[in-house]
């Protein structure tokens, strides 16, 4: 970012400097260009993303240059991403850079629903338009910093809860499931296992084991198969994430029980279509990724705009029970 | 072939030898008896024959890549940059195999192909301009992972049946190809540290480097080899890893390098170099998957889960110590 803004900055100082020799005197125009911007230029927007080493925020990104590639003319967009999805210290190093950049709006995806209050704080207070995507910033610390943030973005626990109905379709009260939760301190994870576990009690279904697999892989096959195991009547396994509802369903066909336990996802990933497809996984919700940026964009636009917008927007969670074509 | 010296090169008669390295197996075996026994006791399905089977299946990628790590930490180096080679690996081998529909064995060679380049790299930088290994490692940690999310494009890729059965439970046996294939791999590491004259030279450069120099023999070639061992190894743990998990995931194997480091630390291996053991590392192993095994089993909760392993590590290298000072006292009565 800091390379391209120095060149942006360059030009600009170089466009002064040539109006100011070749046109002797210089005229009104070219020098009061910077004061200009804000008025006549189109806004910059800032997307600031979880981890970009991840599947899920790739594709939210990709879907927002995109988006910004078919309305240059609109808006220029300035993506960046942390490390990993904890490093919060970078996160909010990164709105401090953006903030000294100047942008018009800064649509996040908070790695923390508490620790990036503050700093968002500054942001407004520098009449900076704040978007609040994917990660909803928590109410009580919100109050506590006095400022107001709008979300947009999906309901993850409706979302769950429906993949869960469609589990529980398949099931008889009293039969025991377990559910693989993410990073148990993100409330993405946290909301999913409420869904998951809000479908299962309306079913009269027995949650036997609830544990993490952080996300991963290949954590989630260790995990479930020590729970096909312990659990050798389990029916289900609910994973919050599609990779690890992948490393499930290795377990279950590892253990031998294909067609005897099912599993759920959630995030309908392109690895998950051929297993769909198999019937090895029997559902997964998609918040419509490559969107999920856009809607926040679309939201920061029209308040730049000075359209007056609902506060908060919800974006659609659909249920996925057979691989797109 | 290399001629293996006598044991009287060193100095020792075989049966002196051999004595400390029993053992030093018994006292890991102890551990790894004692967290079988505590689990059983603790849950009424973790002492079956599926159980300790799974487990083996499980095992495999971390295995080949704590051999690679013990004969390097035995020469004195570190490779922090396995977890991230395995997943660059194990990228470039579901791509050969899903977009580029190549044959199984030419994906494999892929695959072992990056691994062994990676080592290489590890082990050219380290000697040639005399860099820690522990910051060129660190470099291609991240160089790797970088790799990784660029060949997949930061996404999963399901492979499937693609892998054919190298991963997947043998039919009476239980146990998969894969396991098989580490195990052989464990006792080739042992015999090649023990038995032959580079293991001799690896264990000599982990004493004292600048006597094996002065004594004419060149190190570099050695700790370039160890390099590109492990590095190769890891390549070979990223074919393990998509042919058990049927797919690949350019997130997988990261901290796995802290995994196999405490593995073959809790095996006795010195990260000071000149002493340690393969077969340790794997009971090393075992010691660890047991614990993430009967733990998810038993159903503990995710601080208990960290808690408890990270006790049982530094536990075991306390025990290790113990029993390294009563052996030496052993020795000099």
């Amino acid at each position: 970012m800091h390379p391209g803004s120095r060149s942006h900055t360059g030009a600009l100082l170089l466009a002064v400097a040539a109006a100011l020799i070749f046109s002797g005197c210089g005229t009104e125009r070219e020098p009061s260009r910077g004061t200009r911007r804000s008025a006549a230029e189109p806004p910059r927007i800032a997307l600031i993303m979880k981890s970009l080493a991840n599947e899920f925020f790739v594709t939210m990104a990709e879907g927002a240059k995109a988006h910004q590639a078919a309305n240059s003319g609109t808006y220029t967009l300035l993506v960046n991403g942390i490390r990993n999805e904890s490093d919060l210290a970078q996160q909010v190093a990164l709105v401090e850079q953006m903030m000294a950049q100047g942008v018009d709006a800064i649509v996040i995806a908070p790695a923390d629903s508490r620790a990036l209050v503050p700093v968002l704080g500054k942001a407004l207070r520098r009449k900076i338009v704040v978007v609040n995507i994917d990660n909803k910033l928590d109410e009580s610390t919100l109050q506590q910093v006095g400022i107001d943030i709008p979300f947009v973005g999906p309901d993850n626990r409706a979302g769950a809860r429906t993949v869960g109905a469609t589990l529980a379709k398949r099931l008889q009260r009293t039969d025991k499931v377990a559910i693989l939760e993410g990073i148990p301190t993100a409330f993405n994870a946290h909301q999913r296992r409420l869904g998951f576990e809000d479908s299962m009690r309306g079913a009269g279904i027995d949650v036997v084991a609830v544990q993490s697999a952080h996300w991963e892989q290949d954590e989630a096959n260790t995990v479930a198969a020590a729970i096909l195991r312990e659990h050798p009547d389990l029916k289900a396994i609910l994973a919050s994430n599609d990779n690890m509802a992948l490393g499930a369903a290795t377990a279950v066909r590892q253990a031998d029980k294909t067609g005897q336990v099912y599993v759920v996802g959630f995030d309908n990933i392109p690895a998950v279509h051929q297993l769909l497809q198999d019937g090895r996984v029997l559902a997964t919700a998609d918040q419509h990724a490559d969107r999920l940026a856009v809607y926040g964009i679309e939201y920061a636009l029209k308040i730049l705009r000075g359209e007056t917008q609902p506060h908060d927007t919800q974006t659609p969670v659909d249920l996925i029970t057979t691989a797109p074509h | 072939m290399l001629k293996p010296p006598t044991a009287a090169d060193r100095g020792d008669s075989p049966a002196v030898r051999s004595l400390p390295r029993i053992a030093e197996y018994l006292g890991l075996m102890a551990v790894l008896v004692l967290l079988v026994a505590l689990f059983s006791a603790l849950s009424a399905h973790f002492f079956s024959r599926i159980t300790f089977t799974t487990l083996a299946n499980q095992i495999p990628s971390l295995t080949v890549i704590a051999v690679g790590m013990t004969l390097v930490l035995i020469a004195a180096g570190i490779d922090l940059s396995v977890g991230s080679v395995m997943a660059l690996g194990s990228a470039v081998l579901a791509l050969a195999r899903v977009e580029w529909q190549l044959p199984l064995s030419v994906a494999v060679a892929l695959c072992l192909a990056v691994g062994l380049l990676a080592g290489l790299a590890n082990g050219f930088i380290t000697v040639r301009w005399a860099v820690p290994s522990f910051i060129v490692t660190l470099g291609m940690l991240e160089v790797a992972r970088g790799g990784a999310y660029l060949v997949s494009e930061s996404r999963s890729v399901f492979v499937g049946a693609a892998m054919g059965r190298v991963g997947m439970p043998l039919p009476v046996i239980g146990l998969s190809p894969a396991f098989i294939l580490a195990v052989l791999v464990v006792f080739a590491g042992e015999v090649l540290l023990s038995k032959t004259i580079l293991g001799r030279y690896i264990v000599a450069i982990g004493t004292n480097r600048e006597a094996v120099r002065l004594s004419g023999i060149d190190p570099r070639p050695v700790v370039v080899s160890v390099f590109a061992l492990s590095g190769l190894l890891a390549g070979l743990g990223g074919v393990f890893h998509v042919a058990y998990l049927e797919s690949a995931d350019p997130n997988s194997g990261i901290g796995l390098e802290l995994s196999a480091i405490a593995a073959v630390v809790i095996g006795g291996t010195s990260l000071m170099g000149g002493r340690g053991s393969v077969v340790s590392s794997f009971l090393g192993v075992l010691i660890i998957a047991v614990l993430q095994t009967g733990l998810a089993q038993i159903g503990a909760t995710e601080p208990a889960k960290r808690i408890v392993t990270g006790a049982v590590i530094v536990a075991a290298v306390i025990l290790d110590a113990y029993r390294h000072t009563l052996g030496n006292r052993r020795e000099h009565d």
